[in-house]
């Protein structure tokens, strides 16, 4: 490999490997509760904390970075594929661990997001990552969230190794379907993806139970109330039992293993699945994976290839967003995959988010009385969250609501007030018909699209540049 | 009518509530209300009494909130008495609502009392969170961390609790810039809330330049960000334009706006 890095500077590095890991989603640091200890720098809070906002919106909540941005990999949608001239560079592990803690200390970040290209072979590239944390959790003493990434195909005791050093470990999966990985990653396949997938979930399993827990991971209590989510179905492991991964001798074995479990990714728009495809994928993953969670990424067009869409496409952002609102009514809600889409209806609503999609069309439901409808349905009627209705659930036992009641403790009424009664009254007089209700409702929505679809390609008009008036 | 009054500490906020308390047994409690001083307007009719700090009355009123509601219950009584505004008032009403019904209270949300107490509470826990998010940390001198917040409610510390567990064996302190007062803490030793002289905090005003991380955390905050994406409306959402004074990040452009 040619290398003409020289002399860059720690600043130079960051620039490049910052900017060479934004198209990574997940910057989630939940999922973890561990005390400080004196001596050493770090807790971790299980509601995990965001630490500041880029101007995209999107939360910073860890420090994001490549290990290097060196590639032998050639994934057609990727920035750093091999094939692409783009400047280069590589933190050494010293380097990172600095940029980290002196960060950490100054309340920048929650903790170290840990990604990178491959360089030389999938073996070398983990090593190197494993030692980086190795080095940040016993000679830097770092309690803080570690977030890494699995690179594929990188050999079993280097991902045991991983798990035992940071909180949550992560495969992308990018591309839901064999056929559109086998065109756009031709380096990648489904089992260099799920089988090490496979067995970090059993891994995760055993050392649970070692250690007293249950094997699946902790979801929101709300699921408790829910005996109909996803998480409580009965779940069958697809294909054979796979065996989990043999640890190191010296593992210090009261260390939780991955505590904050695995998450992946996907791309939306890269190639043709519907959300139905995505959606079903991600809740299989929940389901037999036991996946913490699953992040959609708007596909942007940064290479030019046959196979990719063009580069003038315009960025899914609201697919995006109707994806992520389904994903969760998946984990907090109690909806199934199948109950949101079909194989006949297999893309969302643009117009109207799923929830009050689902609740139009499933109006012989509805209204329900505020004052004895059960937490699972009460949970379903747009504008009530799982926070409103663990408030009403408890309220209601000393006193009948009104809708006063309901508006300050969180309920959105502009959009329940379709859908509930509060002691035998709706709020207005109104028809219970579901034209009459989805004009009103999609009325109420078009701003909240427009932001999300307008607000990034929108640019004002200029008298000079538009219309050339000098 | 009368008023009872008393300075905004939690010690002589709960004085207040013993005395006013012991008063309304035999006057009646809505021949009273309590309020924090300064007063700034007094009214004609009414007799205003001045209530001392008296730390075995207030321990007991602590001690029966704790046993007779629930210790929820004098949670939220705690983040009210450092809510921004003066709330004392409402923290009495709910205390009387609460003896009556004892620890089922904190659940009858559609009772006005009770709901403002949630609504305040909420109010000064989003903001202490908010602000265990945005504190930023500067290096002064080889390892000593300042860091400067406006915070509307007085809640550094809670933030600093916060930073206690994180950092036990940093020096760092948090200082309040509105009310001179300041969260100090040694390195693995407990944390010290004091209020600032003049002189002190003239000294650790400008303690936010010169550091050299800020440049690479600049750098790295303005590369994360996807262009394709900007959307300045949803970072204001998340990211109030009020708490920017004092972010790393936002420190010029606030300085400049």
């Amino acid at each position: 490999m040619l290398k003409v890095e020289r002399d860059q500077s720690i600043q130079d590095k960051l620039y490049i490997l910052a900017d060479a890991a934004k198209y990574d989603v997940s910057c989630t640091s939940s999922g973890v509760e561990r005390r400080g200890a004196k001596g050493a720098l770090g807790n971790s809070r299980a509601c995990g904390i965001c630490h500041s906002f880029a101007a995209d919106g999107r939360c910073i909540s860890l420090l994001k970075i490549l290990m290097t941005n060196h590639c032998v990999f050639d994934c057609k949608y990727c920035m750093n594929r091999k094939s692409n001239d783009i400047p280069r560079a590589t933190f050494s592990p010293q380097e990172i661990c600095d940029l980290t803690v002196e960060f950490y200390k100054r309340n920048y970040i929650e903790g170290l997001f840990l990604s990178s290209g491959v360089l030389g072979s999938p073996a070398t590239t983990m090593e190197r990552m494993c030692e980086t944390l190795y080095l940040l959790r016993h000679t830097y003493h770092f309690r803080g969230y570690i977030h890494v990434k699995a690179i594929p195909g990188a050999p079993d005791d280097l991902l045991a190794m991983a798990g035992l050093l940071a909180d949550r470990i992560s495969i992308n999966m990018e591309l839901p379907t064999e056929e559109s990985l086998r065109s756009l990653a031709p380096h990648k396949s489904f089992t260099t993806i799920l089988s090490p997938m496979h067995k970090i979930q059993s891994t995760i399993a055993a050392h649970r139970v070692a250690l007293g827990k249950q094997a699946q991971m902790e979801r929101s209590t709300i699921n408790g109330y829910l005996p109909g989510s996803i998480f409580r179905v009965e779940r069958g492991i697809e294909g054979e039992e796979t065996a989990p991964l043999a640890l190191p001798q010296s593992a210090d074995l009261t260390r939780p293993f991955a505590p904050a479990g695995q998450s992946t990714q996907m791309m939306i728009g890269a190639s043709g699945e519907s959300d139905f495809q995505l959606l079903m994928t991600s809740q299989r993953l929940y389901q037999s994976f036991d996946l913490k969670r699953v992040f959609y990424s708007a596909y942007i067009p940064l290479n030019e290839d046959r196979a990719l869409p063009d580069l003038d496409t315009p960025v899914p952002l609201l697919r995006e967003h109707r994806l992520y609102q389904a994903d969760w009514l998946l984990r907090f809600y109690g909806f199934h995959a199948e109950e949101l889409l079909s194989a006949q209806d297999p893309f969302f609503n643009p117009q109207m988010d799923p929830k009050c999609h689902w609740a139009v069309h499933h109006l012989e439901q509805f209204p329900v009385e505020v004052s004895r409808v059960s937490m699972e349905l009460l949970l379903r009627v747009p504008g009530i969250g799982p926070k409103s209705a663990k408030r009403i659930v408890q309220a209601r036992r000393y006193a009948t609501l009104s809708f006063d009641d309901l508006k300050k403790m969180g309920v959105v009424l502009k959009r329940a007030h379709y859908f509930i009664t509060c002691n035998g009254k709706m709020l207005y007089h109104i028809p219970i018909e579901q034209s009459f209700i989805t004009r009103q409702l999609v009325d109420l929505q078009r701003k909240e699209q427009w932001q999300v679809v307008e607000t990034s390609n929108h640019r004002q008009m200029s008298l000079f540049d538009d219309f050339g008036v000098h | 009518m009368r008023v009872f009054t008393c300075v905004g500490t939690l010690e002589a906020m709960m004085t207040c509530i013993y005395d006013a308390w012991e008063w309304a047994l035999s006057h009646g409690h809505d021949q009273m209300r309590l309020q924090i001083e300064p007063v700034r307007q007094y009214t004609l009719f009414d007799t205003y009494v001045h209530v001392e700090a008296d730390e075995e009355k207030a321990k007991s009123v602590i001690r029966s909130i704790c046993t007779k509601i629930s210790v929820d219950a004098y949670v939220s009584v705690y983040y009210a008495t450092l809510y921004e505004q003066d709330v004392l008032d409402e923290i009495y009403r709910f205390l009387r609502y609460g003896f009556r019904h004892g620890s089922s209270v904190m659940y009858q949300l559609a009772e006005p009392v009770v709901m403002r107490m949630m609504q305040i509470q909420r109010a000064v826990g989003n903001e202490a969170h908010l602000l265990r998010e945005f504190t930023r940390f500067d290096c002064i001198s080889d390892a000593v961390y300042v860091s400067h917040l406006e915070p509307k409610s007085d809640v550094i510390y809670l933030v600093a609790r916060h930073f206690a567990d994180r950092m036990p064996s940093e020096a760092w302190m948090i200082i309040d810039d509105g009310r001179k007062t300041a969260a100090v803490h040694a390195p693995d030793e407990e944390i010290m809330l004091r209020e600032l002289t003049d002189d002190e905090f003239d000294r650790l005003r400008y303690t936010e330049q010169g550091d050299d991380y800020q440049i690479l955390w600049k750098t790295f905050f303005d590369r994360i960000a996807i262009q394709q994406r900007i959307n300045r409306e949803c970072q204001r959402n998340h990211f109030p334009q009020w708490m920017r004074k004092h972010a790393t990040e936002f420190r010029e452009e606030y300085r400049e706006a």
